[in-house]
């Protein structure tokens, strides 16, 4: 029998031959609403280059403060699962939850746009004879500017081994690089959005449940599509006191999510720890424990997958977000 | 060029392949199709400072959203609604096949069906928009590693929803046997 892929692709209800869709030059209503848009345009953006050039050199001043100098042997293992620590006290979302609304009273510190993460990501072949994924370290800072531009750069970088080489997927085969080895570096014009994630999220906690199923477009809600898009959510802004303590109320309300203990993260800090189970993965979320800032999250297979060169235990993606 | 001309080049390279993309998700009605078209590429136009030099993954991401809220109630909500709603039925009388017999059609929409929409969309962006990974992951807006994990799942799910349907299809019987969908996890 066919495989899955193949058999959809047979299945296709419009191809691209499909004479009503196929390519062509535009008909009149397609001309006409273009030349629509085309007159409707506005004069704007004098005063771009400088502005980016501006962004670019402070984020790249604010990582480099960030890594650290010349290295030796690659960062390349793999990072454990977090495990909680022996003899520490689970604490109930619905507790870290009232915690994080006590110490947002005085709303501080604020919602900032942009964020600041550290990720490491398994990188996989697939088919049989699979070799054993290796796992990318990512550091990534999007900062926003006044004039509505931002600016993203990801560097090559591991917390746990600084001023090692750092391995990457960049352009292809995995080689090493020097820490801090710049992936990615791009400047946005600016650009505005009513809808999220690049609106503002509020701290309301219904507003914000409303955002976040606003930016979840795959139908009802569930916990793991909660988690989705709460990296989704962080990934975008680094939240305020206010918009942490509501996030963690809608937490607490999701179901299946387990208290576990305390872990220290893989940046050193101690959070409380809760965890959702899946068919073959498990979702760790890492919340800290005064003020119910997300931490972490990580994605850990609980079986293997050997298509995937994939063992039980191997983390699969984990995020830290940092101010 | 100016950002107007890369629009206005993007729009006429693109603007068939958008159209294929969301009529594959309309069934093809061409009326709600250009309807929808029209408004992915104002909602494009709004954004065009943020068109990428591979705009046409960016269009999908733009198009899933404009669909999205299309369902959610931004004007279409009632028509769209019953339409789907309409279209389901229609789909359903039509499975005759069993997953044994050609044309397959039929059968795989309606083990596709049984996916969550999100395992539905990567696996439509792959196999219908041809789409490699790091598309998909501009259209999800997600990595690349992201998309692949999330696209090697649904190929998972799907695969166990043909098997389930092998399973099902009794010797002779005129339809496979519709069981009622599992919930299904995110592992």
């Amino acid at each position: 029998m066919a495989d899955e892929l193949e058999l959809l692709r047979h299945a296709n209800p419009v191809p691209s031959g499909d004479p009503r869709f196929r390519d062509r030059p535009l008909d009149h209503g397609a001309e006409r609403h273009l030349n629509q848009l085309l007159s409707a345009r506005r004069p704007r953006r004098t005063r771009l280059v400088w502005s980016l050039a501006t962004a670019a050199v402070a984020a790249v001043t604010a990582l480099a403060l960030l890594l650290a100098g010349p290295s030796t042997t690659p960062a390349v293992a793999a990072p454990g699962p977090l495990v909680p620590l022996a003899g520490s006290t689970p604490v109930s979302l619905d507790r870290l939850a009232a915690r994080a609304e006590t110490a947002a009273s005085d709303g501080s510190p604020r919602l900032l746009q942009g964020t600041h993460t550290q990720s490491w990501s398994l990188s996989m072949t697939s088919g049989p004879g699979a070799e054993r994924p290796i796992t990318l370290p990512q550091e990534r800072i999007v900062r926003w500017k006044a004039d509505g531009s931002h600016t993203e750069l990801v560097v090559a970088t591991d917390p746990r081994h600084p001023g090692e080489p750092v391995i990457t997927d960049e352009g292809g085969d995995p080689r090493t690089v020097e820490d801090g080895h710049v992936l990615k570096r791009q400047t946005y014009p600016p650009s505005w959005s009513d809808a999220p994630p690049q609106a503002q999220p509020p701290h309301d906690v219904g507003k914000l449940y409303a955002y976040l199923e606003e930016l979840n477009r795959d139908g009802a809600m569930t916990t793991p599509q909660l988690l989705d898009v709460t990296t989704e959510l962080l990934d975008h802004w680094t939240l305020g006191a206010r918009e942490s303590a509501a996030l963690a109320r809608i937490l607490a309300d999701a179901k299946g999510l387990r208290p576990v203990g305390e872990v220290t993260d893989r940046l050193g800090r101690r959070g409380q720890a809760y965890v959702y189970a899946e068919t073959a993965t498990r979702r760790m979320l890492i919340l800290d424990p005064a003020t119910g800032a997300v931490l972490g999250l990580e994605t850990t297979f609980t079986k293997d997958q050997p298509e995937y060169g994939v063992e039980a235990g191997d983390v699969m993606q984990y995020s830290a977000w940092m101010r | 060029m100016s950002n107007d001309e890369i629009f206005a080049a993007a729009y006429r390279e693109h603007y068939w392949a958008v159209s294929r993309y969301v009529a594959r998700r309309l069934d093809g009605r061409t009326s709600e199709v250009e309807e929808v078209v029209a408004e992915v590429f104002t909602v494009a136009w709004r954004r065009r400072s943020d068109l990428p030099a591979n705009a046409l993954p960016w269009l999908y991401g733009v198009a899933r959203n404009c669909l999205s809220n299309a369902i959610r109630g931004y004007g279409r909500r009632r028509r769209l609604l019953d339409k789907l709603g309409h279209d389901e039925a229609a789909r359903g009388s039509q499975i005759v096949d069993s997953p044994d017999s050609e044309p397959p059609g039929a059968w795989v929409h309606d083990a596709l069906a049984r996916l969550s929409p999100a395992d539905r969309e990567v696996l439509r962006l792959t196999a219908w928009e041809e789409l490699g990974v790091d598309e998909v992951a501009v259209v999800l807006g997600c990595g690349s590693r992201a998309a692949a994990m999330r696209l090697h799942r649904a190929r998972r799910r799907l695969r166990a929803e043909i098997d389930r349907m092998r399973i099902c299809a009794a010797p002779g019987a005129e339809t496979p046997r519709r069981d009622t969908p599992e919930a299904h996890g995110h592992g």
